[in-house]
């Protein structure tokens, strides 16, 4: 188990590598990242000679590539391309918690929900919760997650102006004075609510249908069959034979969904003006500054391959054959 | 005495046991999209304690979906038990609830599947496979013994290392051994009645052998009744004592492995054993039975199998009523032909190649 770990550690080296010449190649594609700047009277000849300087533009594209990669290993990153003074790993470092917050929040939420959903609407194939649970799913497909944002914003809101009653804040990440521990979390929590409801939401539909579709068809399966011939109560045919046959190719999906979501909550996070990946990442798209662009992506890369690790890692724990030497 | 309303009473006077299952003019349908399926219709036969029941046909006949219908198998919807009875030890199998049939599945009736690669589970080990079914019933085993009883159930049916073997995943052990392990842990309640669905179709024909023996030794420890659901007339000739022959849901012909041989009275049963090879004769095709058989969302009018028929000629009495199954020799020999009488004489090929050999 340990080797297996390392050695897909170790493969997950030339992943990430290939990865970064993808990024560099396709964020320098864009354009030279000094061009905007110099048609920009705020900028002095001087200073953009210096940032030239400091970010080797005048070498070739293969040295450029190596010192941002110089850079990224030994300095994390390194500086944005305009505020020497500041550092993107700091910048980083802040937003990355606040996004991981709200995915595992609402991931860890939508497979508890979702799974259980799936798992009685096949046990109960064609009930009345089947096809409710059938109709909610496609809803969830089909609404666009910065309406159903708004919605619940807009219904918080109401809520508040009414009532005074403040059960979630509708913006933002914390309050003005938050406080200091438990204090601070359920703040936090008050904060993360609506935009976690809205991230839940769309993947309760995707995995209550996965995991029916899964179910169905591990509960139809001759094993399932075995199990019941055993005489087993039909509560252990469901939750020790079948479940955890048919949670292997959920657990796939959601950890392939982990991984996009810590880059990709950018309309949810900017809705809710929440602190996160999405809106860093916009912000360095609107300001043209192509190492923040790049250090993003190389971030959202290297998540995307470790939840495909973990995933990996679980797969091979709820089906012995998988083999981890 | 109709000969009808109890088929398969033996008519030998001194022990007429009660049998341990009893089905009475069951019927079973599955709704397609298509139309009703009648998959079983009107099947009656008895098995009695001790006794390995052969039960015959192609594939499609009803063999194993009346058995799973009456242990609650079948998946409902879209399948359904119409009508019917299937006495347990005197129980009706049919109108007991889920839980009491719960408690009999695995218990006093279990069943060894067809395909020994799909019916275990992948991701439990082998030796809780078997020893659940033993906790399942024997509520008061603690874990230590459920493992010892099942180390020695695998020894039995002849798994090498049970030890080692008991911690392993289906995955780690082959066809056979898979097959092996699934005749352990029906054997694991000492069940009354063993319900072998097809149990060498999928393997080898070399492990095919080693399987018969182990359900051999395994019925011999739970001196158990055994249905044995088959279309290998080979199997049916080494295991069985008395043979059932199913065709298009329904039986066709009962009686004792000897006089099934020896004797049939059913032209499918005896197409059936023409179309299986000759060792004697020099044959360069098989004889199968010509034509397909019958869809069984609209049977043909009459007896089921006259389109198929060598005996029915054409013959308009075929085509328009359905033959009974009826009483048309001793010993409870039934067959469901209007025309049986014309087959005596006809002895199988399989005997007259057996009377070649003997007599070159």
């Amino acid at each position: 188990m340990v080797t297996y770990i390392i050695r897909r550690l170790l493969y997950s080296i030339p992943v990430l590598f290939a990865a970064s010449v993808l990024i560099f190649v396709s964020v320098t594609a864009v354009g030279n990242p000094l061009a905007a700047l110099k048609q920009n009277p705020l900028f002095s000849t001087q200073t953009i000679h210096n940032i030239q300087q400091r970010k080797h533009l005048n070498d070739s594209l293969p040295m450029q590539y190596a010192y941002w990669i110089k850079d990224a290993v030994t300095n994390k990153f390194g500086t944005p391309l305009l505020q020497p003074g500041t550092k993107i790993w700091d910048d980083l470092k802040r937003v990355i918690p606040h996004t991981l917050q709200l995915v595992l929040i609402s991931e860890i939420f939508a497979l508890i929900v979702g799974v259980a959903i799936g798992v009685y609407s096949a046990i109960r194939q064609y009930s009345i919760f089947d096809y409710a649970a059938t109709t909610f799913s496609f809803l969830g497909f089909a609404m666009p997650v910065f309406w159903l944002a708004l919605m619940l914003q807009i219904l918080f809101t109401n809520i508040f102006i009414k009532w005074h009653v403040r059960i979630f804040y509708t913006s933002g990440l914390s309050s003005q004075n938050p406080g200091g521990g438990i204090h601070f979390w359920i703040d936090r929590l008050q904060h993360l609510a609506i935009p976690a409801m809205t991230l839940t939401l769309l993947s309760i539909a995707q995995y209550g249908r996965f995991m029916r579709a899964s179910m169905l068809e591990v509960i139809n399966s001759d094993y399932v069959r075995t199990a019941r011939a055993k005489g087993l109560p039909e509560r252990t045919v469901t939750l020790k034979h079948a479940l955890r046959n048919a949670l292997i190719p959920v657990v796939t999906v959601s950890a392939l969904n982990f991984g996009a979501l810590i880059g990709g909550a950018v309309i949810t996070e900017s809705i809710f003006q929440l602190d996160g990946m999405g809106p860093y990442f916009l912000g360095a798209l609107l300001s043209q500054d192509a190492y923040v662009v790049m250090a993003w992506l190389m971030v959202t890369a290297t998540a995307v391959v470790a939840f495909n690790l973990i995933a990996d890692v679980l797969y091979g724990y709820i089906d012995p054959r998988i083999r981890f030497d | 005495m109709t000969g009808f309303a109890t088929p398969s009473t033996r008519p030998s006077a001194e022990r007429v046991p009660e049998p341990i299952l009893s089905i009475r003019d069951l019927v079973v349908e599955f709704g397609t999209e298509d139309g009703v399926v009648h998959a079983v219709d009107g099947v009656s036969y008895d098995v009695f304690p001790g006794e390995t029941l052969g039960i015959v046909g192609e594939s499609g006949s009803g063999k194993s979906v009346s058995q799973l219908a009456i242990l609650g198998l079948i998946p409902q919807p879209p399948g359904r038990i119409v009508s019917g009875e299937a006495k347990f030890d005197g129980n009706d199998l049919l109108k007991m609830s889920k839980k009491e049939l719960r408690r009999l599945r695995g218990g006093e009736v279990a069943m060894i599947f067809q395909d020994p690669m799909t019916s275990l589970n992948p991701v439990l080990k082998i030796g809780l496979q078997i020893a659940e079914a033993i906790q399942a019933h024997q509520e008061d085993v603690k874990d230590k013994a459920a493992k010892e009883r099942t180390i020695a159930l695998l020894k039995l049916v002849g798994v090498p290392n049970p030890e080692r073997r008991y911690d392993q995943y289906p995955h780690e052990f082959s066809g056979g051994m898979r097959q092996r392990a699934m005749i352990a842990m029906a054997i694991a309640n000492e069940p009354k009645l063993l319900i072998a669905d097809e149990p060498t179709t999928a393997l080898d024909v070399t492990i095919q052998a080693q399987i018969l023996e182990a359900l051999k030794k395994a019925q011999e420890e739970s001196h158990a009744a055994t249905i044995l659901i088959t279309h290998d007339l080979g199997l049916i000739a080494e295991l069985a004592d008395r043979v059932v022959v199913m065709y298009a849901g329904r039986v066709v012909e009962l009686t004792d492995v000897e006089t099934l041989f020896a004797a049939p009275r059913h032209p499918y049963t005896v197409g059936l054993m023409d179309s299986l090879p000759s060792l004697t004769v020099d044959e360069d095709w098989l004889r199968p039975i010509p034509g397909q058989p019958p869809s069984l969302i609209s049977r043909p009018p009459g007896c089921p199998f006259h389109p198929r028929c060598f005996l029915s000629q054409g013959r308009s009495r075929c085509r328009t009523e359905e033959p009974p199954l009826r009483r048309i020799g001793p010993d409870g020999h039934l067959s469901a032909c209007h025309f049986a009488d014309e087959l005596a004489g006809h002895s199988s090929k399989l005997v007259d190649d057996h009377l070649a050999g003997a007599t070159p």
